[in-house]
Order: C-alpha cells, then structure tokens, then sequence
C-alpha cells in the first residue's frame, strides 16, 4: 500500500535516478578521467546512497498515513505563489515603488485583509521607507520608477 | 600580557570608542535582522565609512558591527524563521517554535544571554590562549577538514525522530546534491545547470533558507488555517509575548549547555573555514544526545537548551575565528577576511607580528569584543519586548511581509529576477516535503558542508597521489571519522543492545 513514506521514498528514488542520469552529462577531460576524484565522482556517490536510503525507505514496513487534505487552503496559497511569480517578472520592469506596493496589497487581500485603511497603512509607507533607507542610507541602488518613467 | 590587557582597555576605554562599539552594536543589530544583509555585508557597509579613522578605532565599530549582526540575525530566524546567515540556521529550530508558542520575548531573551555568555567565554579564552591555538590550527591539514565535515554531518541525527533517521540522511543527501549545482571549482565545469546561464554560479544559501524555512513557514500557515482553539490558545500566549522572564529551573538548564557549547564552539571557530555554523550545528547535535530520552524529544519543538547551545557555540565561534586572523593573517571566515582587507587598507599586517609591532590593535580588539558583548546585552535587553510585539501583527498582514523581505533579501544580493522564481520553485518542493513528514534542517545542512567537503576530500587526493590511504593513515583524520561514525552508528544499536540485554536477563531469570 502507498503509505506517505512510500511515495515520499519513490519521489526520492526518481530524483536521485535523474540525478544520477545527469552525472554522466557532466564534462571531463581526457587527462581528468583518470583522476581519482573528478567532477563527477562526488554526484554519483550521492546517486547511489540517495537510491540506496529510498529503497530502504521504501522496503520499510508502516510508514505513516497522509495528512487530511480536505480542509487545506489550497487556493490561498497557490494564489500567493502565483504573485510571487508575478512579482519577480514586475519588479524590474514596474520599478520597486509600484511592484512592491502591488505586491503586498494583493498579499493583504488574498489573505482576507478588507480594511482599506490597514492595506494602504501597512504598504504604501512601508515601501517607501525601506527604498529610502536602502538607497539613501545602506547606499543600495534600487530602481523606484517604471521603465516609461526613467530618463 | 596583563599589560597587553590594561593597554587594550585603556584604548578601548575612551568616549570615542566606546561611541564607535555602541554605534556599531546598533547598526549592527539593525543590519542583521534584514534578511539577506548579514555580518559580511554589515562590516563590508562600515569599510568606507571607518577609512579615516585610527585603525583601533575602525577595528572597534567593526567587531561590535560584527557581533550586532549576528544578535539580529538571530532575531530574525526566532522571529519568523528567516536565518538570514548560516550561522543563525541552528537558532531557528528551537527558537521559532518557541516564538510560535507565544515565548519570544523570552526566545530572544535566552539567545541574548547565550551569545552574551558564549562570546565572553570565548574572548576570555581569546585572552588567554590565541598565540598558543593558532599553531594548534595551523597543523589541521584538508584531510582533517574532511573529516571535520563529516563529523559535522552527523548532527543529522539529531533532526531524526523516532524511526526518521533514514528521511534525516535522506535529505541531507538531498542537500549536498543541490550543493552540486553549478561551476565545479576545481573543473571548471558546469554540472546540472540544465543549460540555464542563471545556475552557473550555483544556489545560493540564502535562497536555499529562505525558500525553505521562511517561504515555505509562511505558506504552510496559509495552507493549514488554524482551528479556533489553536486561535484562542494562541491570543493567551501573546499576553505573554514580550515577557522574558526565565525560572530558576531553566536557568539551571541552561548553565552547563552554554558552557559545554561556548568552549566546543570557540574550538571550532579558531579552525579556518570551520566557523560558526558548523560549531553551532554541532553544539546542538551534542546537546540533543547529552539531553536524555525526556529531553531530547523536545528539540525542534521550543527546547530551551536548543536554541540556548547554538547561540551559544555561534557568537564563541565569531571570537574563535578572530585567533588564525589576529595571529597568523589567516581569515577563517568570509567576515574575517573582509576585516583583514581592513587591516591591510590600515597599513596593518596581521599576523604573528601584529602581537609585537601593533599591541594596540590587538589587544583593543580582543577588549573590544568583551566590551560589545556588554552593550549588545544593555542595548537589545530592553527593546526585546518591542521586537518581540511584530508577532501580534494579524496573519493577513504579517505573512505577506514575510514573504516580501525573505524575496527581497535574496533579489538584493544577485539583482536577478530568476532568483525569485527558483525561490518559489524551492518552496513549493519544501511544502511537498514537509507534508510527507521530511525535516528540513538536514537538507541545509548537507547543502551547507557539501561545498567545503567535496573541495576538502579533492585536494586531499591531490596531495595524497590520489590515494584514499590518508584515511586511516593520519591519526587525527582517522580519529575524527571514528568519533563521527560512533555517533551515528551508536544510538541506532542501542534499542537492539538493550533488547538483547532484557532478553538474556529475561532467559537468566527463567533459568535461575
């Protein structure tokens, strides 16, 4: 039966398998293949033990029930991965200012935040805090305005 | 050397520089707890800043910046479990559970009193001991590095529950495969970039904790909405949420494992390369097996000698680390050798002549370590239950926060969006994993010795005609791989000895 160990022991035991495939990609030269120790040595050691301790794992009896899925909040947080993702395409093109601001007022609302005073207390001044103290103090330079803003 | 000493505090005793360690604890502090921004960033923002003044002086605010930034790197990884530096990984899983349980203030307030008590042991034996302990450092040759690593990778075990030490070593496997990624350095070649430019260079720490402990902690609360008795429980915990107070009984606890953890960790801070992390690594593998079985199941779950032995270990490790620096010119770590840029840009040579031609330096800096030990605790005592209050924050604005200064902290340091989405990437994988019951702290842990192991164990085949005979052959590598494979092998025998042992009394019995 699939018990959570199980298919956390056949996910291991696939990486570790295409892990292992990728090894042999790796390039040596004529004169290192010979070597003791090469680029690939440590890589396929690690191969085999990771396949070794999924076996082990996997031929384990028991192993532990999956957790109750039915009251996860699956959408909450695939909505923050996906603004996330979102942020990390806008931050160069929108300018940290607006990127950031968007950013965590979206994370506000998916969480369930409404009141718009908090939202805007909580980001908007927050923002523009930490670009200043980034820039004008820490001496990072971070660029605050949008691509059709910029000089 | 008592001279050496009074000369040292006299310097270190004058306004100026007094100004210079409060100053430098401050910022310092303030620096630590942005993620991303940890002590080599802190001191590397101070160079231009100490460039005209006397070279005690700088070397002052550096040490005290030095050990600000690790005091708020640990405020961080208690806080929301964001360790911003390796060395601050240990603290977090002790720490963030108690904070979790409505005990920050009094989370910070043990990793106060432990980097307090660690770091002035440690600058005692600093006092005493340096010139003596740099030769000790000079003779570890990368074989006996080696098998420090390894030795390292046994506090593995202490992250395995009952019955979890195969997923344990599963995910420090896990860890030291990621640690593959990138330019091999001695090669030069790439290995498992997957043809993507942004790989080449490998995955970051930062990236990798961050991911893994602080984004994924945050998307774990989302994903598992807490019951109203968990809420409840939880409003009566942050009544108590800036209090500090310690019993008698914890204090009691926590006296012998910051001694044992100060003494091991300045031991292994004075290694070059060791450092820190592995020192506070260690530090609480050993004290999860001296704990006993009632004890030690506490760990990871907010045990008052977890979070004090690494805390401990990493501020007697920065003190540790200044020995081959200060003594040989060698910098142990990444921070050192910034300071030693310093140095150098100060016309001053470290090295075994610092002692004779710049006693000032020296001794000051070694006074000055004591003294901002002193402060630091004066100065983030009394914001504790301030720092301690960002916990009441609701959920709705306090996990969005998280999320943006742990993808900021790691954006900061490359400028490369990629480094954002392998960040979700990672925290996805780590979501998946924990919901399969494996821990986490293994993986990093892999991930962080797996660097230095590989590039140890290759250099000792260089130097041993690629024979693997240095093994066994040197007495000190030999016995640091005997002590690491007791530790691993030994508590995975004790159930079967003492079922052994139960049955043959069992059959003694019978026959008598």
């Amino acid at each position: 039966m699939l018990s959570r160990d199980r298919v956390g022991a056949l996910l291991m035991l696939a990486f570790s398998l295409g892990y292992g495939a990728l090894s042999f990609r790796i390039p040596l030269l004529p004169f290192q293949a010979e070597a003791a120790f090469t680029a690939r040595t440590m890589p396929q050691a690690l191969t085999v033990l990771g396949a070794v301790l999924s076996l082990v794992l996997l031929l384990k009896p028991g192993g532990g029930a999956f957790p109750s899925s039915s009251k996860f909040r699956w959408g909450g947080a695939a909505l923050l991965c996906a603004l996330m993702i979102f942020y990390g395409l806008g931050v160069r093109p929108l300018g940290f200012l607006i990127s950031t601001s968007l950013f965590l007022i979206g994370g506000f609302v998916i969480l369930g935040e409404r009141r718009l005073w908090l939202i805007l207390a909580a980001s908007l001044p927050l923002v523009i805090l930490f670009w200043a103290l980034m820039t004008q103090v820490l001496g990072v330079f971070i660029e605050p305005w949008p691509e059709f803003l910029r000089g | 050397m008592l001279e050496g000493i009074l000369a040292g505090l006299a310097t270190v005793i004058t306004p100026i520089n007094l100004l210079m360690v409060v100053a430098g604890c401050f910022v310092g502090t303030f620096i630590g707890m942005l993620p991303g921004l940890g002590p080599i960033s802190a001191i590397a923002l101070m160079i231009p800043i100490t460039y005209g003044f006397d070279p005690a002086s700088g070397m002052i605010l550096m040490a005290g910046v030095y050990y600000g930034a690790i005091f708020g790197g640990s405020t961080s990884s208690i806080l929301i479990n964001a360790p911003g530096v390796a060395g601050t990984v240990a603290t977090a899983f002790d720490g963030y559970p108690m904070a979790r349980q409505g005990q920050a203030g009094k989370a910070l307030a043990i990793a106060a009193y432990s980097s307090f008590s660690g770091g002035t042991i440690a600058a005692i034996f600093l006092l005493i001991a340096a010139p003596s302990l740099a030769a000790v450092s000079l003779s570890f040759r990368s074989t006996d590095y080696f098998a420090l690593m390894v030795l390292g990778l046994t506090a593995v075990a202490a992250f395995a529950g009952k019955g979890n030490v195969v997923k344990a070593l599963m995910m420090a496997v896990l860890g030291l495969m990621i640690s593959t990624v990138g330019t091999d350095q001695t090669q030069g070649v790439q290995r498992f970039t997957l043809g993507i430019l942004d790989l080449i260079d490998g995955v970051s720490f930062l990236l990798l904790a961050m991911a893994t402990f602080a984004l994924s902690e945050a998307l774990m609360a989302v994903l598992k909405p807490k019951s109203q008795a968990d809420i409840a429980r939880e409003k009566d915990a942050q009544a108590n949420l800036g209090s500090m107070k310690l019993s008698r009984a914890e204090v009691k606890e926590m006296v012998p494992v910051i001694g044992r953890s100060s003494v091991l960790g300045f031991f292994i801070g004075v290694l070059p390369g060791a450092g820190a992390t592995i020192a506070s690594f260690m530090a609480y593998g050993m004290e999860q097996r001296l704990a006993g079985p009632k004890k030690a199941v506490q760990f990871g779950k907010g045990s008052i000698r977890g979070l004090a032995a690494p805390e401990t270990a990493n501020n007697a490790a920065c003190s540790g680390s200044f020995v081959p620096l200060l003594t040989l010119g060698i910098p142990g770590s990444g921070t050192t050798a910034i300071m030693l840029g310093a140095l150098l840009s100060y016309g001053i040579q470290p090295g075994p002549r610092l002692f004779l031609d710049n006693p000032e330096v020296f001794w000051s800096v070694i006074v000055s370590m004591y003294i901002g030990n002193v402060i630091l605790l004066i100065l983030n005592l009394p914001l504790i239950p301030y720092i301690a209050r960002i916990l009441a924050l609701p959920q709705t604005i306090l996990i969005p926060l998280i999320l943006f200064f742990s993808l900021i902290g790691v954006y900061f340091v490359s400028f490369n969006t990629f480094d954002i989405h392998l960040m979700v990437i990672f925290a996805v994988a780590a979501i998946a994993l924990r919901l399969l019951d494996f821990p986490m702290a293994p993986m990093l842990l892999g991930f962080i010795l797996g660097g230095m192991m590989e590039e140890n164990l290759r250099r000792a085949l260089i130097i041993n005609d690629d024979s693997w005979s240095f093994l066994w052959e040197r007495p000190l590598t030999f016995g640091i791989l005997i002590v690491a494979a007791l530790i691993l092998v030994v508590p995975m025998m004790v159930p079967y000895v003492t079922r052994a042992l139960a049955r043959r009394r069992e059959a003694a019995g019978e026959g008598g």
